[in-house]
């Protein structure tokens, strides 16, 4: 038997907004950023050594700091159970990686810091994150293109769905870092070919076990109502939008509803933000969030990413029960 | 959860120091050692100087600019499918998906980048190719292709536990009825930055690796790959298909403790191991052999053994325990991937790989780590540990088909 699973908060940073509902609001009023405002990291992390944490990790465990203060999942309910994460993300911690094996170079390798080594990991910034909130329940991260973001939140709404886990922090992230700009922009990618400019965020959401989330008393903000992924037939410039409608109407069918109130896609939130890699659908979901919370009309919203590197992904969420 | 269908191995695809497919397996009972001088860079300046490479690898002939890993996982893939008899007609294309482990990905794009920046500018061809080739997707996604599947696809990067990671998604894919047929497995290829950490951490053996030694001195890192083709039992009998072993349970757990430590209690593998036996519904009296994690460095052996004795009972229930990195040293996220497909021929033969230059008993690893030799019994359940960076433990259970 398959549970039923449920949003219980959400945390983002970005650059033109820190909360869900400010991110709605600059998707309506076309508010834009790819920069993140000068980061704080003390904000969030603050009272604790944040040194061992590159800028890819603090990121990833502000955006879940605030999403698990957001869901009300405390300290206490961390340690007494398994609380998981999952995290999407194209390049990782690239700027780290390049400078680990630059500084090899230039000084030697018997003389770089082991504790940056431990950074160079593709894993590296769920692991902090991990130590950082004390989540010892699964902890992966998801690598699927443009739809890593969406594809974690995916992943780890079938981890609780299965019965492994009752609950995991999910969502995703990716920096402006010099290493990937200078990348994007050699290969003719992004803004460089008018496409769109690399941007940056995080963003997490709480996903809990409907049955559990109610026994601690959580607020179920938003149910998974279905989900699926999938590859196109031949990665291009362009999005295959056979892919986009495929794994559209699979998630559609799993939801049992024939059609949605609201849609959110990749592309408004590259309109605010540019193209946040891994963030992407993460911030999809956030925006799906808050317009079920903000408009009582919308009832049901299909967020789907579908990016023109062949990977697609889409969920389709709903109203919680009772919420009217 | 044991009234739900199976799901199966049908096919196993190897890329090891040891040689692919049979040979590989034949070579791991003999209790080979793949272990020499480091080739592929000068070792100079390092505190160590041997690795585990695997020579003379030829990737498939149109994957050359995808990166040694990735060409270690498109072969790994292609054997799996022969192996599974797996004709392209047999399989919806949307409903065939790919979940691949890895630590690093394609570390060599860095490295490239940054050799071109040390020698007076970084090459814009070596920065359009970090874009075009590094991002670490790119391993699940080429595989598909080269598949023809079109269903999910992920690279689950989460370290050295990465390849336990990718099949247990995969598991969970197929359980929920989102895929048909998974290649499932991890991949990754010897490298420089890994060198450097892990010499700069001093974990890396002088010599050899023999874990559980008294007198052990390191891991020796390693590279390769393998996948499993896993199905459905009903969907793989249907085609008539060759069943090794059912996947019967997974387990996975964080530390939340250290990036590079594990937990002194050895809680975080002791949940993994118990997660894995609730969900193949058994408990560890079942288990009749343990792919251990055992990379051979003082520390992780002894926290392992530990760990076994919480779960197996004292000297880790006298269940035979070996580490075939003895001999092909450490493949990172494809490390258990490979011992999966271990475990898988381990259940088939009835025979379990040794844990080989074992010379001293340690009275803190005191476990049945089948030392020096091969050996036969009737493996009926085995369990693959896995443990990384971050934290990351994944138990994987497999169990002896008996149709």
């Amino acid at each position: 038997m398959r549970r039923r699973v449920g949003i219980t908060g959400a945390g983002l940073v970005s650059p033109v907004a820190d909360s869900p509902a400010v991110l709605v609001e600059a998707m309506a009023s076309g508010r834009s950023g790819t920069r993140l405002m000068p980061f704080d990291p003390a904000r969030d992390l603050g009272g604790r050594n944040t040194r061992p944490l590159d800028r890819l990790s603090q990121l990833v465990a502000a955006a879940t700091a605030r999403a698990l203060i957001d869901a009300a999942c405390d300290a206490d309910y961390r340690a007494a159970h398994g609380v998981g994460l999952a995290l999407g993300t194209v390049f990782s911690s690239v700027g780290t990686i390049c400078a680990f094996d630059r500084r090899a170079i230039e000084v030697g390798p018997q003389y770089v810091s082991p504790l940056d080594f431990a950074n160079t990991v593709l894993n590296a910034a769920a692991g902090q994150a991990a130590i950082w909130h004390g989540l010892r329940g699964a902890n992966a991260t998801i690598a699927a293109g443009g739809a890593s973001g969406l594809q974690a939140i995916a992943y780890a709404a079938d981890l609780i769905a299965s019965g492994a886990i009752d609950a995991m922090v999910a969502g995703g992230a990716d920096e402006r870092s010099p290493e990937a700009l200078a990348a994007i922009a050699d290969a003719g990618l992004g803004d460089a070919s008018g496409g769109t400019p690399l941007g940056e965020a995080a963003a997490m959401v709480v996903l809990e076990a409907e049955e559990t989330a109610r026994a601690r008393g959580a607020q179920i903000r938003a149910m998974i109502l279905g989900q699926a992924s999938g590859m196109a037939h031949i990665p291009g410039a362009s999005v295959d939008a056979s892919l986009t409608a495929r794994v559209a109407r699979a998630a559609l069918d799993e939801a049992g509803v024939r059609d949605v109130d609201a849609r959110i896609t990749a592309g408004a939130v590259f309109a605010i933000v540019g193209d946040t890699l891994g963030a992407t659908g993460a911030l999809q979901i956030v925006a799906g969030l808050e317009t079920l919370r903000a408009q009582a009309h919308v009832r049901t919203v299909l967020v789907e990413t579908t990016t023109a590197d062949g990977h697609g992904c889409a969920i389709v969420m709903g109203a919680p029960p009772g919420a009217s | 959860m044991i009234d739900r269908e199976p799901v199966v191995v049908t096919g196993i695809g190897l890329v090891t120091a040891l040689g692919t497919g049979t040979g590989a397996w034949q070579n791991l009972l003999d209790g080979r050692c793949a272990i020499g001088p480091v080739r592929s860079f000068d070792t100079a300046r390092h505190a160590a100087h041997v690795g585990a490479e695997i020579a003379n690898f030829t990737p498939p002939a149109d994957a050359a600019q995808f990166g040694r890993a990735t060409g270690f996982a498109l072969g790994a893939a292609r054997h799996a499918l022969a192996d599974a008899g797996l004709a392209r007609a047999e399989v919806d294309a949307l409903r065939g998906g790919v979940t691949i482990g890895t630590t690093s990905g394609e570390p060599a794009f860095v490295e490239r980048l940054e050799d071109s920046r040390a020698a007076g500018a970084a090459s814009a061809e070596a920065s359009a190719d970090l874009a075009m080739h590094y991002p670490s997707h790119l391993l699940a996604a080429r595989v598909a292709r080269d598949a023809g599947f079109l269903g999910p696809a992920m690279t689950i990067p989460t370290a050295c536990a990465a390849g336990n990671h990718a099949i247990a998604a995969a598991a969970g894919l197929l359980r929920s009825g989102r895929a048909d047929v998974m290649l499932a497995g991890g991949a990754d290829a010897f490298s420089r930055i890994t060198f450097t950490g892990f010499a700069r951490l001093g974990a890396i053996a002088p010599e050899y690796c023999q874990p559980f030694d008294r007198h052990r001195k390191g891991m020796v890192p390693g590279e390769g790959a393998a996948m499993l083709l896993l199905e459905r039992a009903g969907h793989a009998r249907r085609r008539g298909a060759r069943i090794y072993a059912e996947v019967a349970g997974c387990g996975l757990s964080c530390d939340a403790y250290h990036m590079t430590g594990g937990d002194p209690s050895g809680d975080g593998a002791v949940r993994a191991m118990h997660g894995a036996l609730a969900d193949a519904g058994l408990s560890p009296g079942d288990v009749s052999y343990v792919s251990a994690h055992g990379t051979g460095t003082p520390v992780n052996d002894r926290l392992e053994a530990i760990a076994l004795t919480r779960v197996f009972g004292s000297g880790g229930g006298g269940i035979p325990a070996s580490s075939i990195k003895s001999m092909i040293g450490h493949a990172m996220g494809a490390a258990s991937a490979i011992e999966a497909v271990a475990c898988v021929l381990a259940t088939v033969h009835d025979v379990v790989p040794p844990t080989i230059h074992y010379e001293t008993p340690d009275p803190e690893c005191s476990l049945d780590c089948v030392p020096n030799a091969a050996r036969e019994y009737r493996v009926g359940i085995a369990m693959n540990n896995a443990y990384g960076f971050g934290g990351n433990n994944a138990s994987v259970i497999f169990r002896k088909w008996e149709a």
